[in-house]
């Protein structure tokens, strides 16, 4: 029983840590309609950040965030301006994905002449330490993972849902032109949404960065799993992408446990291809609803 | 309702001129672009063998490789536009079938083909669902698939060798396709790229390659020209995939070493598709120019700078990439057609030709072709068709009119096989006299139903002459003979001097005309036409009327749906009023505009009251 409990927590852990990383890309994929490669080399840029400003400056991890979030939000709404803004007009997913999978290559391969191959360890700052609730240990770093990934979670639904420049960005995800017409700067707020979703992958690097090694392809991995946890959460939905989260988690440290830990891939890329297939809409993600179209 | 007068028809005339420059232009470039290819594909072979070093040899062979992989490729991204990112499925199945075969002492050249056919298998179990994905969801799910391939091959390390890979053993000779000098190499390289560069440019020209294209651009109207969609796919991505196995089981015996790692690659993957953009993704040779650019740069950067310049030669890929797909979206083969290709201009003297050809003695109205019998059709609440039926009698014509939101669409989608209805039935008379009930758009297809889209649906990348060709492949499969009927048909609806032209370029007007040429080269007997009318001027409208009593006079039977009331009362043997999914008058044009419940239906119960 304890066993299954220690699982199930890190099954937990593991999903507050693909939702913080899916977070900010639920919400370009969901705004700006873009699918964005390049997600996994922003949480790398950002814990390459994280490891200089410890390294170099001497700052706690957490303090990093004032250097890192802003660098990504920046770093964000200038890949929407200069990259994605040209290509939004050709309305052709082709060239979307091809820029920022050429993005993603250039910016690992620029990390790999930068930093070399070798993998970049953060000092945890006691990060690392275990803390034992009940019958389970699990790491401070993770505890704070989840409950920052939930604060960010909430954070967003609220600023979605109850200011005016949320209310926009949801305009603009619903019927582009129609909130072009109501006077919404379109190209500005999709620079804004960009930014904010980098910045909410660069806040998950810095507490990322103490517990997990930094290496030119740490993205990789990360993106693939975000891109599972978006599909299933359901287009755009920020709430679906955190459950979402903790499913693929709970599936990966299951799986990981009890059938073998060399197929715990194979088990969470398989339950994203039959939602994929089975249920494009995701699992809570709503139907679109459209009664009458010309075919 | 009102529109700027230059959509409403075809103004944009040049000069009659413009044919014979044009003409002259084309005949140089017929024999430029095969000097052009026939030097390139030489020089794959003739620098490495005049230079001599094997590093140079290394060069070219792998640039036949990847450009062998990336013309394969382009079969699924290219022509049927489904953006693979998983294509080291197939390289890494056809890569280990060769070399565990190998070791218990199979010829590679045996592995080859059962690589291929291991790859064909798989490519069609999982193409199959992610059919219905579009956009960056298909990717998304290649990528998957790659992921899940990569994990097994690790898994299962009794076949594969798991993480630590497999060597070949080291046995020479042309069976084990293993020598000691390069120039074999070369040769085999070279040899497969010929193949699948053969291949790739067979399909082009060929009605497969059309209907993928067709498929890709609309998949909707290819459906409706009667292209099976899925099994054209299909048939792409199993050429594709079976293809890519072979040169993937080449380059394992080339490397003499694999692991999981390098073989299910996501990084081989988006390469593959990477020279294929920056070539000219969709084009024949395109995959071939990208692949000579770029795969020099990471042979040279690996050879010269060695671990010093790890990553950079990515960095100028991603870089390179970017700046392609900003500022030079179709590759460079269309930076070289930006130079060469003079714009398309009409071939014939100006003004659409009058298609009136003094028309036959009407054949007699015969019996019924189509029969519709109470179709229902709910979406979520809303009863959009109520209990209709009617039927359609052998060369009549049958105007389908009533207000907007009447259910007009909907009921033609029925007709056509693109919405299924709740309840009722759609009967079609076959040619052999028999009835029989289509169910898919395919099988109306072959039944002889043809439609046209209300919001018309071009294969917008494709030319005028090659929209009607897809068409005219639903009779044939002989591309002299499309060629022949979309030539014919062109001229009949007065489109002969846009054959050239990209269905893009053309007026509303004439991407309407368009519409009825690509249903009318697939020789139907029934044609459904959804307001081909709608958004033309006067004098296209008095055309238009003329040529669909012209297409009547042939034996076709019509359903027209049109606002057009001039064309309606000119053209209709009887008339059927929608209104809110009901049938509410029907019978002979001039009775039933008279009809107060059409009346009614169309202006209010109060303008009856005022005019009563």
């Amino acid at each position: 029983m304890d066993v299954f409990l220690q699982v199930l927590a890190n099954g937990i852990m593991l999903g507050g840590l693909f939702a913080i990383v899916s977070v900010g890309l639920t919400l370009i994929f969901g705004i700006v309609k873009v699918v964005n490669f390049a997600h996994g080399e922003f949480l790398m840029i950002g814990m390459y950040l994280t490891y200089l400003a410890v390294t170099g400056l001497g700052m706690h991890p957490f303090a990093a965030l004032i250097l890192v979030v802003p660098v990504l939000f920046l770093m964000g709404a200038l890949t929407q301006r200069l990259l994605i803004q040209p290509l939004l007009a050709a309305g052709d997913h082709h060239i979307q994905i091809f820029a920022t999978v050429g993005l993603s290559t250039a910016l690992i391969n620029l990390a790999l002449l930068v930093f070399g191959a070798d993998i970049a360890n953060t000092p945890p700052h006691g990060l690392r330490m275990p803390v034992e609730i009940g019958p389970v240990r699990v790491l401070v770093g993770q505890v704070v993972i989840l409950g920052v990934a939930a604060a960010l979670v909430g954070a967003l639904q609220l600023f979605l849902a109850r200011t005016r420049t949320g209310r926009a960005i949801r305009a603009v995800a619903q019927n582009r032109a129609a909130a072009e017409l109501m006077g919404i700067d379109v190209d500005r707020l999709y620079a804004l949404t960009f930014g904010i979703g980098a910045a909410c992958v660069g806040t998950a690097a810095v507490l990322i960065a103490p517990l997990y090694p930094t290496s030119p392809n740490s993205g990789t991995y990360f993106v693939l799993i975000a891109f599972v946890v978006v599909v299933l959460g359901g287009l755009g939905s920020i709430r679906g992408a955190f459950a979402g989260a903790i499913l693929i988690g709970l599936i990966d440290s299951f799986t990981g446990f009890y059938v073998s830990s060399d197929m715990r891939e194979v088990a969470v890329f398989g339950v994203f291809l039959a939602i994929l297939i089975l249920r494009p809409s995701g699992l809570f993600g709503r139907q679109l609803r459209q009664s009458h179209v010309s075919p | 309702m009102t529109r700027a007068p230059e959509e409403q028809t075809m103004t944009n005339i040049p000069p009659a001129g413009a044919h014979a420059a044009g003409s002259a232009a084309s005949a140089r470039r017929n024999l430029a672009a095969p000097t052009a290819l026939a030097i390139l594909l030489a020089a794959l072979v003739v620098i490495p063998t005049a230079i001599g070093n094997p590093f140079v040899y290394h060069v070219f062979i792998t640039i036949c490789v990847f450009a062998g992989l990336s013309t394969a490729w382009n079969i699924v991204g290219g022509y049927a536009g489904q953006l693979s990112l998983g294509h080291g499925i197939f390289y890494g199945i056809g890569a280990y079938c060769g070399v565990i075969l190998v070791g218990v002492g199979v010829s590679p050249w045996i592995g080859m083909f059962a690589g291929a056919g291991i790859a064909i298998i798989v490519a069609v179990v999982i193409s199959y669902p992610c059919f219905r994905l579009h956009g960056p969801f298909f990717s998304l799910a290649t990528i998957a698939f790659l992921e899940v391939f990569r994990v097994l091959a690790l898994h299962f390390r009794e076949v594969t060798g798991g993480a630590t890979g497999l060597m070949i053993p080291l046995k020479f000779g042309w069976a084990w396709m293993l020598f000691r000098e390069r120039l074999p190499l070369l040769a085999i390289a070279f040899g497969l790229l010929l193949v699948t560069l053969g291949v790739a440019w067979w399909m082009r020209g060929h009605r497969i390659g059309f209907q993928l294209i067709a498929t890709r651009e609309r998949e909707s109207a290819a459906r409706a020209a009667g292209v099976d969609t899925v099994r054209v796919r299909l048939a792409a991505v199993s050429v594709s995939g079976g293809l890519t196995a072979m040169i993937g089981t080449f380059h394992a015996m080339y490397l003499t070493f694999i692991e999981p790692a390098a073989m299910f690659s996501l990084t081989l993957s988006i390469q593959i598709a990477m020279f294929a953009l920056i070539g000219g993704i969709g084009t024949v040779f395109g995959p071939l120019l990208g692949a000579m650019l770029l795969v020099p740069i990471t042979e040279l950067a690996r050879g010269w700078l060695g671990a010093s310049a790890l990553g950079l030669h990515g960095l100028v890929y991603g870089v390179v990439l970017m700046l392609v797909v900003l500022f030079l979206p179709n590759g460079l083969m269309g930076l070289l057609a930006r130079y060469t290709r003079p714009r398309a201009a009409p071939r014939a003297t100006p003004g659409p030709t009058a298609p009136a050809a003094p028309r036959a003695e009407r054949p007699p109205v015969g019996e019924d072709v189509v029969r519709v019998e109470g179709l229902q059709k709910r979406f979520g609440g809303l009863h959009v068709t109520n209990d209709v039926g009617f039927s359609l009698r052998e060369g009549e014509i049958l105007g389908l009119i009533g207000p907007n939101g009447a259910g007009k669409t909907t009921v033609f989608n029925m007709l056509s096989g693109f919405l299924k209805p709740d309840a009722g039935c759609v009967s079609v008379r076959a040619p052999d006299g028999t009835w029989r009930d289509p169910g898919s758009p395919g099988d109306f297809a072959a039944i002889g139903v043809g439609r046209t889209f209300q919001i018309v649906q071009p294969f917008a990348a494709m030319t005028v002459e090659e929209n009607i060709m897809v068409g005219a492949f639903h009779r044939s499969a002989d591309v002299g003979e499309a060629r022949a009927v979309a030539r014919e048909t062109a001229e009949r609806m007065g489109l002969a001097p846009w054959l050239d032209a990209e269905a893009r370029d053309l007026t509303i007007g004439g991407l309407k005309r368009l519409e009825v040429a690509r249903v009318m080269a697939m020789r139907p007997r029934v044609l459904l036409l959804d307001e081909v009318m709608a958004g033309i001027n006067q004098t296209d409208v008095r055309r238009a009327i003329d040529l669909m009593l012209s297409i009547r006079d042939t034996g076709v039977s019509i359903i027209a749906i049109e606002h057009v009331m001039q064309a309606v009362m000119a053209l209709s043997d009887r008339v059927i009023v929608l209104s809110s999914g009901q049938i509410i008058a029907q019978g002979r044009p001039q009775e039933v505009v008279r009809d107060p419940t059409v009346v009614e239906a169309y202006l209010g119960k109060e303008f009856l009251h005022a005019h009563a």
